[in-house]
């Protein structure tokens, strides 16, 4: 049994907290799907760390929703946003059981990364070499998704995984788990290495 | 297992197709909530009914191959996934459905909406359009029009757009841009009559 916490009311803006869980969700999926081709139990548990955040996130929605809401007109129209929060929080359950399926040991069949080969989402995981042109850097400052369409989703430093690492000093060593176009997460890859000076 | 490869084939290619809608169909419907857009709504239902069927396929095909008892815990896995897609497709589905049963938008929905001006056109290529046997990268549309394609749906199926994408007639295109994009885009897609 995990523990459940009590949720305190905290005042929030209902746009940014549902961009957030928006966000959240998004990078709950990715992360679920990079621990089931990877088979690996640290991102596994990134997923299950984030569905605790998103459950908190659920409840500080619902609660300012329920304070904005003046008359029926607004009850209304307040009802539809509730409903796409809880949604939100179900692709992140869905999310959360991919993980599951890493965490319990039920099993990845070989198809699965086949699946992950063909799909139009791909994924990469390298490591920084000490020659890399990506070392000293952000990952804001290379401007990966405009530059060659890929994004990366975590990056581990010895044991930490750090999630969405957009302000992170990039070191050689580190290990990045990145999405996006296999050609552009190719271009990623021979980066990280060294292999290439430029990223196109 | 080698009378199993066809089969597995099979049951690669239905979970490749459930995970690539399960995802697009997650992008339309936040797309159609931001915009406020009914016909991408609508798209993404029609998505829904086709995640319905796949997904039932999938289960078939995977509860019908024969293995080892110590690869059984592999299928379930399989199956495991694709109730995860199912449950995205269903998620992205209801969120489609507030979008249509709001009238109006309430502000704080609108202040979540990216920007009050964007609109979401659907389109259906004319025979005489330009654009036909063109790729989406030489048919210039955003140029052209200001808008941008969001998917393609052909006959029953739905496409994500790539620069080389060929665009054919009959192709019904999704887009979204500045409201004034709305008549140059049917004139350049349609090319007959509107």
């Amino acid at each position: 049994m995990t523990e459940v916490e009590r949720v305190k009311y905290t005042p929030a803006s209902v746009r940014e907290t549902l961009i957030m869980m928006k966000d959240i969700s998004e990078l709950m999926i990715d992360l679920a799907y990079s621990s089931a081709l990877f088979n690996n139990r640290e991102l596994a548990e990134e997923v299950m760390e984030l569905e605790r955040k998103m459950d908190t996130l659920v409840y500080i929605l619902n609660m300012n929703l329920m304070l904005a809401a003046r008359d029926k007109d607004d009850a209304e129209s307040l009802a539809g946003v509730a409903k796409v929060g809880s949604l939100t929080n179900s692709i992140s359950d869905a999310a959360a059981d991919i993980a599951g399926i890493v965490l319990n040991d039920i099993g990845i069949h070989p198809i699965v990364m086949e699946v992950f080969q063909r799909t139009e989402e791909h994924q990469a995981r390298v490591r920084i070499a000490e020659e890399s042109m990506l070392a000293g850097k952000t990952v804001d400052d290379l401007d990966l998704a405009a530059e060659v369409g890929v994004d990366v989703i975590a990056l581990r430093r010895g044991k930490h995984w750090m999630i969405n690492p957009e302000k992170e000093i990039l070191t050689p060593g580190d290990v990045l788990v990145a999405r996006g176009t296999e050609s552009g997460l190719e271009k990623l890859v021979s980066a990280a290495r060294g292999e290439v000076e430029k990223l196109d | 297992m080698t009378e199993n490869r066809g089969l597995f084939e099979k049951i690669c290619n239905d979970l490749v197709e459930l995970k690539d809608t399960s995802e697009m169909m997650i992008d339309l419907a936040y797309s159609a909530l931001l915009l406020n857009s009914h016909h991408l709504a609508e798209e993404v239902l029609m998505l829904e009914d086709r995640v319905d069927h796949l997904h039932t396929e999938f289960e078939l095909l995977v509860l019908s191959a024969k293995v080892e008892s110590q690869d059984v815990r592999g299928l379930l896995g399989l199956i495991r996934m694709g109730v995860v897609t199912e449950r995205i497709a269903d998620a992205a589905a209801e969120i489609a459905e507030v979008v249509i049963r709001s009238g109006e938008p309430h502000p704080v929905l609108t202040m979540v909406i990216q920007d009050a001006e964007e609109t979401v056109e659907r389109v259906v290529v004319g025979e005489g359009s330009p654009i036909v046997g063109k790729t989406l990268k030489a048919a210039k549309i955003p140029e052209e029009t200001g808008m941008w394609v969001l998917i393609i749906r052909r006959g029953d199926r739905w496409i994500r757009p790539k620069p080389s994408t060929i665009l054919n007639a009959g192709d019904v295109i999704m887009a979204a841009g500045y409201a004034e994009g709305e008549d140059d885009l049917k004139k350049l897609l349609n090319s007959e009559e509107n």
